[in-house]
């Protein structure tokens, strides 16, 4: 256990910031937690921190303390609207890496237009749930690897990342594809969460790209959500993605919010 | 290690989510506080919307103002 002191500049009492756990600090005054810093790996090997302070002071000398210990380089995920924070990471080092939008998707075909979009000619939607896993595997296979040869993983949202080790969740429950012939050729992950579900992931075989597979997918499971009642979807879409902000503002989605990435390298 | 006290924890329900990151929570006696997320929750993406059930720490320097801990299943 490492233990550091100082006067945090509230007041006279002193905050003594403490190591509790291989990732995990503590910043104490008179006995009493007032900042928890805590370090974790994502899935693609990155390390993440979080800290949660009451202060400016106390989150400094919490940043110190972990940033002395541990292996650049870190990222942290914050709120843009959240300008104290943003702030309190900027003192410490850290840039922007990426952005990522959060936008809220209407589902009412009168709304997205999408009423009438049909898949191209020797294209077929396979609902969510019904597709099966060993053609779904293949396409997720060679999407990712897709990925990884264009603009990598990292740019992708955190919920999709492959595990250290190149396998992947799939959850044939929660995709929708498009067939064409005896392979499917495009997928999208609807995470059903029931008071808001999450668009996890669109995405069409390279060689299949412009040919309206996507937004096919798309109306799809917005029509099926709107006609089970639920007015809205979310989507996380990286600010670099010009196709997917592209394809998710022509069917009416706003901006609600954004992350920003930030590195300290 | 020396013995620390956490903040004083409560649960609440969210009762609006305002545009600068924050949220309005109502407590179980009534109060409404204004809570931030706490970083475990950004990192991992989980959403907080209205009527949430939400665990709040307080801050100790101000019972008006807490952070989000955990947000319950519902």
């Amino acid at each position: 256990m490492n233990s550091s002191h100082f006067t945090s500049g509230m007041d006279e009492h002193a905050v003594v910031i403490t190591q509790v756990a291989e990732r995990q600090w503590h910043a104490v005054e008179d006995d009493r937690t007032v900042g928890r810093g805590d370090a974790s790996r994502r899935p693609d090997g990155r390390m993440f921190l979080s800290i949660d302070s009451w202060h400016a002071a106390v989150f400094d000398q919490l940043a110190d303390a972990m940033l002395a210990d541990l292996p650049k380089p870190l990222y942290t995920v914050v709120d843009e609207a959240d300008l104290d924070l943003t702030s309190d990471w900027e003192r410490a080092g850290f840039t922007t890496r990426r952005r990522e939008w959060e936008y809220l998707v209407p589902t009412d075909p009168r709304v997205t237009g999408l009423g009438a979009v049909l898949p191209p000619s020797g294209v077929t939607i396979v609902a969510v749930g019904e597709a099966e896993e060993s053609p779904l595997r293949k396409l997720d296979r060679e999407i990712r690897d897709e990925v990884e040869a264009s603009v990598g993983w990292q740019e992708m949202p955190a919920e999709v990342l492959p595990r250290p080790d190149g396998a992947t969740v799939l959850d044939p429950s929660k995709y929708a594809v498009a067939a064409q012939s005896d392979e499917y050729v495009g997928l999208v992950r609807v995470a059903p969460v029931t008071r808001q579900p999450r668009i996890g992931l669109i995405a069409v075989r390279s060689d299949q790209h412009r040919r309206g597979i996507a937004r096919a997918l798309l109306a799809h499971v917005l029509g099926s959500l709107h006609r089970c009642g639920i007015e809205t979807a979310s989507a996380e879409v990286n600010e670099s993605n010009g196709a997917a902000m592209a394809l998710f503002e022509g069917v009416g989605a706003r901006r609600a919010s954004s992350n920003l990435e930030l590195v300290l390298r | 290690m020396p013995r620390t006290t956490d903040g004083i924890e409560v649960e609440g329900t969210v009762v609006e989510c305002l545009r600068n990151a924050t949220f309005k929570v109502e407590l179980q006696n009534g109060h409404k506080v204004l809570a931030h997320i706490s970083g475990k929750i950004r990192k991992n993406y989980i959403k907080i919307l209205p009527y949430d059930r939400v665990l709040v720490e307080l801050s100790p320097y101000d019972l008006t103002r807490g952070r989000i801990l955990y947000r319950y299943r519902t």
